[in-house]
């Protein structure tokens, strides 16, 4: 622009969004962030805002958003409690390298450290979860910082990032610029497959150990091509989950604490671990000791950092996956490990667990299954209800699975599943809920209604925490304190008394006719399961392969 | 376990010691000493840094000091038993 317009702080947060393709966002009013809303009731027809009742809700719709649409999402609230709401979220975004751009209102300047109404230091209690945050102290920093936001959230490994904007800076006005997007201008990082190619040539029983690097970089169609070519088998970690289609016949689906048998086995009887964008989380791992030995591991990643935090590799590659694999695949040459193959789809015959019951978890994927097609997206709360949609629901395409991997945090999937059903255009979403974890935020199924969102909220509801409960029942020797919920909740009563449907489903043919016929809106299908279904196989925490726990 | 010395150059800024000992601090490393001082570029700080811990520590520590939007550089300096 030859002459630059001048704005308020407030029209320039406006700008700079529009600037960066966002076209919703969540979030929820409050007295310092008047003037942005102002500007967003003026500029309505460019930015959708979606209300919430809670600013968690909008937290974890913004990272929901994120993760379906690949897009950075955007979260807007209010100074103190508005900004304190939103930790559980940011937190959340943060250990699953989420992008996300958080915009918090603050007392003016003039205010700021004296403990004036609704003050609080955010970008203090915010730092050990942000890649980084900005306080503006200055409305001509306004511009240059909200490109820097949106950049430091999107490049390398992404991530949260929050910009704190006191009121009068909103107010103040300057020149804007306009300046297009700014581009990550770290050089690439160089990286030698010279050491990697030899390892991989040599290997007889090569295992790739894909994560959420994957996805964030692009990367799916080249992991599947790479197990092609060596005719590897692929486990995946909670965050890669949805980065090959399950009836691809060489994913093992997840490994780890709650993995597959046949994924896990795999992975420990290796010769070659090929670990793409994967961080080790304790959660994969168990006894990490034991983890490394007997195999060579490779570790591509882009974060420097992550190699040697919790694993030693005996290979690194830092860069980006996608273009280390690109580099790989350009010279590998084909292999067949036909000895391999047959061991592993033994450990797939091994490993098969059926359930028990009125009805069985394992029932209520598969119906739900079959009313949605390979790019519905499928949200989960935190509990053994999430580790059975890692089994069990058969996933197709990338990013159609949000669920809360490195927090785990229960509440995430309302707030998640609205975010994704706006990410797609209002297309019917799938939550994936527990009783317990419903209970943290059902606040949101206002939302919902609000926004008329087709969302099929499938609680299933053993009437306990239960994923704590199965702990005590393993470890603390059926002592279960504080996991049975003697609650007398009436949730399809709840949900209409929302503006909702409900539903109850004792039986499979009774969830069958539901999902027959759905309507428009949210529903919430109240679906009994036994109290003692336990999520296996279960390897231990801090143990190994060995220990995995497979039978009642 | 070795004393090691770390040597940052970062943003003048207010708040950025605090990103830098919460850093520390998150992790588990103690400061055992503290050096800062503004360069003759007024926009930034050199902060010299003493810990202990071992080498696999070390490495991990300036990795995750780069990933810091407001360091510029990080030089791991020589490290003596102790
Ligand atoms: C915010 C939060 N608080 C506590 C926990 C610990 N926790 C993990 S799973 C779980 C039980 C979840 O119960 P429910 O939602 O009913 O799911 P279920 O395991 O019964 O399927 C609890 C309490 C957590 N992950 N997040
Ligand atoms: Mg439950």
């Amino acid at each position: 622009m030859d002459n630059p317009k001048q704005l308020t702080g407030a029209q320039i947060v406006i700008e700079q969004l529009c600037l960066h393709g966002v076209t919703t966002v969540f979030g929820y009013p409050g007295g310092t962030v008047l003037p942005i809303y102002d500007a967003l009731y003026q500029n309505s027809h460019r930015i959708d805002h979606v209300l919430t009742a809670h600013e968690q809700g909008a937290a974890h719709a913004a990272d929901g958003f994120a993760r379906a649409s690949g897009k950075t999402g955007v979260v807007i609230a209010t100074s103190g409690p508005g900004a304190t709401n939103l930790v559980t979220g940011i937190a959340n975004a943060y250990l699953d390298s989420v992008p996300l751009v958080a915009i918090t209102g603050n007392v003016p300047v003039p205010l700021l450290g004296k403990d004036s109404f609704q003050e609080v230091d955010i970008v203090g209690v915010t730092q050990p979860i942000v890649k980084h945050n900005f306080v503006i102290r200055d409305v001509t920093q306004l511009e240059r910082t909200l490109r820097k936001a949106f950049l430091i959230a999107q490049s390398g490994r992404p991530g949260p990032v929050l910009v704190d904007i006191p009121k009068n800076i909103q107010e103040a006005t300057c020149e804007y610029h306009g300046i297009a997007p700014e581009h990550d201008k770290t050089p690439a990082p160089k990286f030698d497959i010279t050491d990697a190619l030899e390892a991989i040539k040599a290997c007889k029983q090569p295992y790739i150990y894909a994560g959420g690097g994957v996805i964030a970089a692009g990367a799916e169609a080249e992991l599947r091509q790479l197990s092609e070519r060596l005719s590897a088998p692929v486990g995946l970690s909670m965050m890669g989950l949805s980065a090959l289609p399950n009836d691809y016949w060489l994913n093992l689906g997840m490994c780890g604490m709650h993995g597959k048998y046949a994924s896990s086995m795999a992975q420990a009887e290796c010769d070659l671990m090929i670990a793409l964008g994967v961080r080790f989380s304790d959660r994969a791992t168990g006894n990490v000791q034991v983890y490394r030995q007997g195999h060579t591991i490779i570790h591509i990643d882009i974060d420097m950092a992550e190699f040697g935090k919790n694993v030693n590799p005996h290979l690194q590659l830092h860069g980006d996956v996608k273009a280390v694999l690109t580099a790989l695949l350009s010279v590998l040459p084909e292999q067949k490990n036909e000895q391999w193959l047959a061991r592993v789809a033994q450990m797939k015959l091994d490993g098969e667990i059926v359930q028990t019951g009125q009805l069985t978890p394992q029932q209520v994927f598969a119906a739900v299954r079959d009313v949605c097609d390979d790019s519905t997206v499928v949200a989960t709360d935190v509990g053994q209800h999430q580790m059975w949609t890692t089994m069990y629901y058969p996933l197709a395409k990338p990013r159609t699975l949000l669920t809360s991997g490195g927090l785990g945090t229960m509440g995430f999937g309302m707030g998640a599943a609205i975010g994704g059903c706006m990410a797609t255009g209002k297309q019917r979403t799938i939550l994936f809920t527990g009783d317990g974890s419903f209970g943290m935020n059902l606040n949101e199924l206002a939302t919902a209604v609000s926004q008329n969102l087709p969302l099929v909220i499938l609680i299933l509801n053993n009437g306990v925490l239960g994923m704590v409960r199965q702990w005590q029942t393993r470890f603390y020797d059926k002592r279960y304190s504080q996991t049975t919920l003697q609650r007398k909740t009436d949730f399809p009563a709840l949900a209409k008394a929302f503006g909702a449907e409900g539903y109850l489903a004792e039986t499979l043919p009774q969830l069958q006719e539901i999902l027959a016929n759905l309507p428009d809106g949210p529903v919430v299908i109240d679906c009994r399961i036994d109290i003692d279904e336990e999520v296996l196989p279960m390897i231990p925490p801090g143990k190994t392969v060995a220990d995995i726990i497979t039978k009642r | 376990m070795e004393k090691f010395t770390v040597e940052l150059l970062v943003s003048n800024r207010y708040g950025v010691l605090n990103r830098i000992t919460g850093l520390y601090a998150r992790r588990g490393y103690n400061i055992d000493s503290l050096f800062v001082n503004e360069t003759e570029n007024p926009e930034v700080s050199r902060m010299t840094i003493c810990s202990h811990g071992d080498g696999d520590v070390q490495v991990q520590l300036v990795r995750q000091l780069r990933k810091l939007y407001d360091v510029r550089s990080v030089v791991l300096m020589a490290s003596v038993e102790c």
